[in-house]
């Protein structure tokens, strides 16, 4: 639920958290949103940076510019700014990434999990018994159907917790219990209520249901798309998957690791959760894709 | 370019031609809407029609309730009243769209006209050949790696002018000569730098180089996208192609026509002219999807 | 009892018209439809004491012939199609009490090409969009969004003008049309959108030449066979984006009337045309010329006559005022 009044927390000495409420609505997501492009925006004295999460914002600070007390009067009247929710307008970055659903890498991850670990269904076919979904060709339709929403850039380098944007393509599932030990590098996994993307090779616990091979980080920024940045996404922008083949896939990769791979990312929109909201209400929560 | 003032045009004794600029470019194509939206919301008296473009916008009025000169002396009003474009916004959805390109439809299309019209080139290879691409995967690549702008509907109930926002997706196709006496709905159609959806088995000039399942304009109004409207599109809407293969075609086509097909539009970004111009300037225009 | 009128034989492109047509969808790609020859279609229906609104019949060049289940009141006005009721000839231009099983039936035109049939009440088919003219080309209007059909039974409203349809009036000759067979006609046209896209000797010659209408001419468009076109230098001196020939332009609207010239075929877009394309308007031929273009046949010959906004608006409201009961003797 939403707190009447945003909570703040002290952490350690040098950060401090505000917590809009304590479920996944995504409004909470859109307050945190908010709050973090009005830091930004103000430029406040002292903060050293944001970390935006579900429902919540970490904020961290130099004490030997602003105290504790002056950062979060601050932040509450930043607060008091943003207006109601349906008000808040951000930027957001629409990144269309393609994707082989179904793909052979992921599929030879999960087996080896399912010999050495624990046996398991194939995750696709998993999650798609899992929503009641036709098949997990439904289910690919489904996840590439609509927009989903960066919440944080966070875990590991890159990696963005997403979630559906459209009602009618949420995808729930459970995590993998135990996790895995590795991870096919670009995987697409879904648990809970999020997508994301694995940015490195390393354990998780999502389901894995395709693979991108376009990079979301590069550290030594050898591509013009990173030239003043690290990591390609950021919490509130948008990411569109596009289904492609496996040959489209082998082309994509040669480009991505000669470096004339061209990023498919559009900013030239606003989101306005007013928007969102009457868009959501017109649904017809009947209709699939 | 935009003329510094517009000009009025005389269409016999009850249109206006109002020509805003004389190229395609998408500014100027903004500001038509733009200026078109706030006209209508004047409520001119005589006015009783406005029929929007590229360049220009075709006025009809009554001439017993307004004269042609205080038409224009109104219209030319608003028209300075504007501000600038740079702040302007628009709340855009946007329609995914899915193609197959390349396809068996269009190719049985081209193949009847050279039977019985004249013999010529294979659409797809007039594109590939004139742009310079690699082939097929790469004409299909290019054309749904942007989003399209719809900038007017015209000649033809239900269809759409679609021009691409990302200039680096912009190609070229000269138009057939003479015109083909039918076109299959559904085809993905380009001529000069315009792509369209064909709404209906209508005749056409454009090279085809796809085909979508998916109905732009149902006069029956089976589907819930046309519950309100005959027409998908709307000057203003912006589409997204994605490719498919055969088999997702026939899928998409079984649910269309089973009546239960449901289209994909996102509405609630806003599109922010400043942006745009922002945006434009981090693209290298060398490089190509 | 309901009236209805069955349709015998439905003739050559017989449709449901309303006046003034579609309004409001332009913009989706609807064109205005209609009556093409308003001023006889609105004065059949003054003949027959209904609204201005009321649908009525559009026949063209071959009339149809109809089977009327009850008691009304009917008038034919425009082309001379020698209409006859059970056998006997049926006056033009006048209102005509027509009882109830009794057969009108229409050969080929005489003199004109279209004809208009109203009947106290008005047809009722529902309305599209707006309107119940009928657009062929999508489907919409109409009978089912076409032409009439041999066998269909068109339904009749009860509306204002049912009953009050009067027998007997006429229009005064001078009220009407001057539709005669005489195979030449002057058209009033109004210069622009585009003449700037036209040389100044170019303009001279369309002013000054003989145009004939050819045979594959219809409501969508009426194309013209005559001496070639003379662009000026803007017409060369252009973005790639307007199209190679200098009579591309960037796709725009069209006006009602305008003369479309694709290539050097310049086309009248009339009431079923294109909302829009890639051709240029040098001239537009205005509203109250509109009656002289229904009124021809294929192979007639066009001189232009060039008129200002003003005129031609003053010229359309003169018509305008004949289309009312003060034209009724």
């Amino acid at each position: 639920m939403k707190f009447d009044t945003p909570k703040f927390m002290p952490g350690g000495d040098h950060f401090i958290l505000v917590q809009f409420g304590d479920d996944a609505s995504i409004d909470l997501n859109f307050m945190a949103l908010g709050l973090t492009a009005a830091i930004k925006a103000e430029e406040v004295t002292g903060v050293v940076d944001t970390n935006p999460s579900y429902n919540s914002l970490v904020v961290e600070y130099e004490s030997d510019d602003i105290s504790y007390a002056d950062l979060q009067t601050e932040l509450a009247h930043l607060i008091d700014g943003l207006g109601s929710v349906e008000n808040l307008e951000l930027d957001s970055r629409l990144a269309y990434l393609p994707v082989v659903y179904l793909d052979p890498w992921t599929r030879d991850c999960v087996a080896d999990y399912s010999e050495k670990i624990a046996p398991r269904e194939y995750d696709p076919d998993f999650v798609a018994d899992v929503n009641g979904f036709e098949d997990a060709k439904q289910l690919a339709r489904i996840h590439s159907g609509t927009e989903h929403w960066v919440v944080a850039v966070c875990s590991t380098p890159g990696l963005p917790l997403m979630r559906a944007l459209d009602p009618r393509c949420a995808i729930t599932s459970p995590k993998y219990n135990p996790p895995r030990t590795w991870t096919t590098l670009g995987a697409i996994g879904v648990g809970g209520l999020s997508s994301s993307i694995y940015t490195t090779p390393g354990p998780g616990g999502y389901n894995l249901i395709g693979r991108t091979p376009v990079p979301l980080w590069d550290p030594r920024q050898r591509h013009p798309v990173f030239k003043d940045r690290v990591v390609l996404l950021d919490a509130a922008d948008r990411v569109k998957f596009v289904p492609i083949s496996e040959e489209e896939f082998e082309y994509t990769e040669a480009r991505v690791a000669d470096g004339s791979y061209e990023f498919n990312i559009t900013a030239y929109q606003r989101f306005s959760v007013g928007a969102y909201k009457k868009w959501v209400s017109s649904l017809n929560q009947d209709g699939q894709f | 370019m935009i003329y510094d003032e517009p000009k009025f045009l005389p269409g016999g004794d009850r249109f206006i031609e109002m020509e805003l600029g004389n190229e395609l470019n998408f500014d100027l194509n903004f500001l038509v809407h733009s200026l078109s939206a706030k006209i209508r919301e004047a409520e001119i008296t005589g006015l009783i029609e406005l029929l929007p473009n590229m360049a220009s916008i075709v006025i009809s009025y009554d001439p017993d309730l307004i004269s042609f000169s205080d038409l224009k002396r109104e219209v030319l009003g608003h028209y300075h009243n504007m501000g600038s474009l740079e702040g302007m916004e628009l709340l855009s959805p946007i329609y995914y769209i899915p193609v197959l390109y390349c396809d068996p439809v269009t190719r049985g299309c081209w193949e009847d006209y050279c039977a019985k019209i004249g013999e010529k080139e294979y659409d797809c290879d007039v594109l590939v050949r004139l742009n310079n691409l690699d082939g097929y995967e790469q004409l299909a690549r290019i054309h749904s790696g942007t989003e399209y702008w719809v900038a007017a509907l015209g000649f033809y109930p239900g269809l759409a002018s679609l021009i691409a926002l990302d200039p680096r997706c912009r190609l070229t196709a000269p138009k057939y000569n003479p015109p083909r006496t039918w076109t299959a709905k559904g085809t993905i159609g380009y001529g000069g730098s315009v792509t369209c959806v064909y709404p209906a088995n209508t005749p056409g000039g454009y090279q085809m180089i796809g085909h979508t399942p998916v109905p732009v304009c149902d006069m029956d109004q089976r589907l819930p996208a046309f519950s309100q409207d005959l027409a998908l599109l709307r000057p203003g809407d912006r589409v997204r192609f994605f490719p498919v293969g055969q088999e997702e075609y026939d899928y998409v086509e079984r649910r269309v026509t089973a009546g239960d097909y449901v289209h994909n539009v996102a509405h609630y970004a806003k599109f922010s002219i400043r942006a745009y111009h922002e945006w434009l300037e981090t693209l290298d225009m060398k490089e190509r999807f | 009892m309901a009236l209805s009128v069955e349709v015998i034989k439905a003739g050559l492109e017989t449709s449901v018209q309303d006046f003034p047509g579609r309004y409001g969808f332009w913009e989706q790609g609807f064109p205005p439809s209609g009556p093409f020859d308003m001023w006889s279609f609105r004065l059949a229906n003054v003949l027959v004491g209904n609204g201005p609104e009321a649908a009525g019949l559009e026949c063209q060049f071959m009339g149809p012939t109809l089977r009327f289940s009850e008691d009304c009141v009917v008038a034919f006005t425009g082309a001379e199609m020698n209409p006859t009721l059970d056998g006997e000839a049926f006056p033009m231009w006048e209102s005509v009490a027509v009882t109830a099983g009794q057969v009108l039936a229409c050969g080929f035109a005489r003199v004109g090409a279209r004809a208009y049939l109203a009947i106290s009440g008005g047809i009722d088919v529902p309305t599209v969009l707006g309107a119940r003219a009928t657009f062929h080309m999508a489907g919409v209007g109409g009978m089912e969004g076409h032409a009439l059909k041999d066998g269909q039974s068109l339904n009749v409203g009860a509306g204002a003008g049912a009953g009050a349809g009067v027998p007997g009036r006429r229009v005064k000759q001078d009220c009407r049309p001057a539709i005669s067979d005489n195979k030449e006609w002057q058209i009033e046209v109004v210069q622009g959108p585009n003449d700037d896209w036209i040389a100044d000797d170019g303009i001279e010659r369309f002013l000054t030449s003989e145009w004939k209408l050819q045979a594959r001419s219809n409501r969508t468009g009426y194309r013209l066979e005559g001496p070639d076109w003379i662009f000026a230098d803007k017409a060369s001196a252009k973005g790639p984006e307007h199209g190679e020939h200098p009579s591309n332009i960037l796709d725009h609207g069209y006006p009602v009337g305008s003369i479309n010239l694709c290539g050097q075929t310049p086309i009248i877009l009339v009431n079923d045309a294109p909302s829009a394309g890639g051709f240029i308007n040098p001239f537009t031929v205005p509203s109250a010329a509109f009656w002289k273009l229904a009124q021809s046949k294929p192979n007639d010959i066009y001189r232009f006559r060039r008129v200002s906004v003003d005129e031609a608006q003053e010229l359309r409201r003169s018509i305008d005022r004949l289309c009312a009961v003060e034209s009724i003797a």
